[in-house]
């Protein structure tokens, strides 16, 4: 019962937070520097999103070359600058990830 | 040039999102094997992806479920962790206001991150933007539908896939991809830079408020950056 109750109160929360400006707001009377704010909202999520994923192993900072999920992370921000392309970077970040770790560097 | 037709906007936006179902497979199936390892009921671990619709919240949820804890504790958690999509609603509503509350209640049912990312790229390509909205239903219901599958083998099976494998990398790897295109100008790479470095710096926060922290230094560096230039050249949101 208890088990119920989270899953449909979780589901009204996050159906609410997605829906807030969305279906609740006028875009049109957003103030203008809130709406030069809000087209910086995807870099920066984004970026914060990955950097963990790239440089924190098991919640420590590792910024070397040892770091396999960096540098194929580097390896799949080249790849998707140039391919522009998600399956481009996808197959460039994991055959490099693989590479590294099978040669054991 | 023929204006496209609802039915091929929707098929376009359904492809245009198929390379980064590559992350969402392996991300479903283990949001699948944490809510059986949770011990959630099979019922109750679909209930839970169908409704919330959300990984982060889905694999925080289920953690707390299976530590007792209280029923404001978990509905806290799942608020905090699903922050960024307060600014995500904020961030594509220019570009789907003229919809209808049903359209615009729909879109946001099924906000993702994946969704929040390639919306202003539909609608600031050229040509005519007024079926676009079908775009973003197209990439948004093949998410949805494919998460969903995902979800339930992954509870099917509750099998983990050889960590050696590093599948969890490839989600890594799609927000990569979803981010690279977002950056488009020198105060977009500022946003990018030090929202990374904040993350990194604040990683100790419980809930994942570093990423609610780095977000929101990220966005004033953008702006720091982009009201230096004073430069007039407008790069609003929805701008039309």
């Amino acid at each position: 019962m208890t088990t119920w109750l989270i899953i449909l109160a979780v589901s009204i929360v996050t159906f609410l937070l997605r829906a807030s400006f969305l279906v609740f707001a006028d875009p049109h009377r957003f103030p203008h520097r809130f709406r030069q704010a809000l087209t910086f909202v995807p870099p920066a999520v984004l970026a914060a999103i990955v950097a963990p994923g790239l440089l924190l192993r098991d919640g420590v900072l590792d910024v070397s070359a040892s770091n396999e999920r960096f540098v194929a992370g580097l390896v799949a921000i080249v790849a998707t600058i140039f391919a522009r392309n998600a399956t481009a970077a996808i197959a460039a970040g994991m055959s490099t990830l693989w590479l590294l770790q099978w040669l054991g560097v | 040039m023929a204006i496209p037709t609802p039915r091929e906007e929707f098929i376009a936006g359904a492809r245009a999102i198929t390379p980064v179902l590559l992350g969402t497979i392996p991300f479903g199936f283990v949001a699948g094997v944490a809510s059986v390892a949770s011990g959630l009921t099979p019922v109750e671990g679909m209930a839970l992806s169908i409704l919330a619709f959300s990984g982060i919240a889905q694999l925080i949820v289920v953690q707390l479920i299976a530590a007792n804890s209280p029923i404001l504790v978990a509905i806290a958690a799942a608020a905090v962790v699903s922050l960024r999509h307060l600014m995500y609603s904020a961030a594509i509503s220019p570009y789907l206001a003229h919809l209808s509350p049903r359209w615009r209640a729909l879109l946001a049912f099924l906000m993702t991150d994946q969704s929040m990312a390639m919306t202003p790229m539909r609608f600031n390509e050229p040509g005519d933007k007024s079926n676009r909205h079908w775009h973003v239903l197209g990439t948004s219901v093949t998410l949805y539908l494919v998460w969903q599958a995902t979800v339930l083998i992954g509870i099917v099976l509750g099998a983990q896939i050889p960590a050696s494998w590093s599948l969890d990398f490839a989600v890594v790897l799609t927000f990569i991809a979803l981010l690279v295109p977002t950056v488009r100008t020198r105060a977009d790479l500022a946003a990018a830079i030090v929202a990374f470095g904040v993350a990194l710096a604040a990683a100790g926060l419980p809930y994942r408020l570093s990423l609610v922290a780095a977000s929101i230094a990220g966005i004033a560096a953008g702006m720091a950056i982009e009201l230096a230039r004073r430069a007039p050249r407008e790069h609003c949101a929805g701008r039309r």
